[in-house]
């Protein structure tokens, strides 16, 4: 086998972390607060309602940018919904080396939001929300 | 994924993201998984990654050009492409595997900005949302600039004064120094 492999780590990348904002797959929906590394609690944000069907299923994320498989320059960079502030975002290539020394290809979509959000703060037994402002910051990776 | 503040610098020119040991999952394919979804069972891992964000070129102003809640063009902001480059490292958490490894944006499409959407677009058109919309008159100047980490902090927000804030034609005409306090709630 080749030492270049075409495997794309960067899309294991897109689904490692986003989970908590992307509306398909485990983990459910979490809707407690959050706490975070430094001790800091956050109400969970809302992934914005549309996104990209990929193949057949719905993702909360559009792809901005000008191209084949993207959304147009202005398509909105955001994952989450009812924000306002500081957002960022790139696709990267790049390269990896493993713990065996395989190299592979690197592909990522890297996105980090700061700014104030409406997230859900639970109020009814069930769990139930309602909206609370809050602030914070989060990447999509 | 939610991460400390100070995991991320914000100057004028730049963003930076210094991440260390954030818990992810290895999803190993996408989509995969039951319905080509994320529901593949996953590796837990640990990755740390440095990333930093450059501006370039002009800044350019985006208006919702629609009201629909599913379509990508309903957000209001003030971006400007950007390059970015950065390293990475992770390992599987039962220490089956690990690598590390680096990436640049390449020429590939990247941006960075002040942005808003949801809600605060909303209240924009609002009577009811004047107060928003003057707090974030002062985030979101007419001349484009980068906010400073400083202004976008809300408490300095409210102590801006509101020359040159944008106002609703039918909202109250302020003239002087507004309590701005007064219209937060």
């Amino acid at each position: 086998m080749p030492k270049w492999q075409k495997l794309f780590l960067g899309a294991a990348f897109l689904a490692l972390a986003c989970v908590p904002v992307w509306g398909q797959g485990p983990p459910p929906p979490q809707v407690l607060p959050i706490p975070v590394p430094g001790g800091d609690v956050f109400l969970p944000a809302q992934p914005i309602p549309a996104g990209g069907v990929l193949p057949s299923a719905l993702f909360n994320v559009f792809s901005p940018g000008v191209g084949a498989f993207l959304d147009g320059q202005d398509a909105e960079p955001n994952v989450i919904t009812n924000f306002k502030g500081h957002a960022a975002m790139g696709y990267t290539l790049g390269t990896a080396t493993d713990n065996n020394g395989n190299q592979y290809a690197v592909i990522t979509d890297i996105r980090v939001y700061r700014g104030d959000y409406v997230g859900g703060t639970p109020i009814y037994i069930g769990g139930g929300t309602t909206s609370a402002k809050s602030h914070g910051t989060f990447v999509l990776i | 994924m939610q991460i400390p503040d100070d995991a991320v610098k914000i100057t004028d020119d730049t963003v930076t993201i210094s991440l260390k040991n954030a818990s992810v999952v290895d999803q190993i394919r996408f989509p995969g998984g039951t319905g080509n979804n994320l529901g593949t069972a996953g590796v837990a891992a640990t990755l740390s990654f440095d990333i930093t964000y450059s501006k370039s070129g002009a800044s350019r102003h985006v208006q919702p050009t629609t009201t629909d809640p599913l379509s990508p063009f309903n957000w209001e902001g003030q971006m400007w492409n950007a390059t970015n480059s950065g390293t990475f490292s992770l390992a599987y958490n039962d220490g089956t595997f690990s690598a590390q490894g680096s990436f640049d944006s390449a020429g590939n499409f990247g941006e960075m900005g002040f942005e808003r959407n949801g809600s605060f677009v909303e209240d924009r058109s609002d009577a009811a949302g004047l107060s928003e919309h003057v707090l974030d008159a002062a985030k979101l100047p007419v001349n484009p600039a980068w906010p400073s980490p400083a202004q976008n902090h809300s408490n300095v927000a409210l102590a801006q004064n509101t020359q040159g804030a944008l106002q609703s034609p039918s909202g109250p005409n302020f003239r002087g120094k507004i309590p701005i306090r007064e219209l937060i709630h």
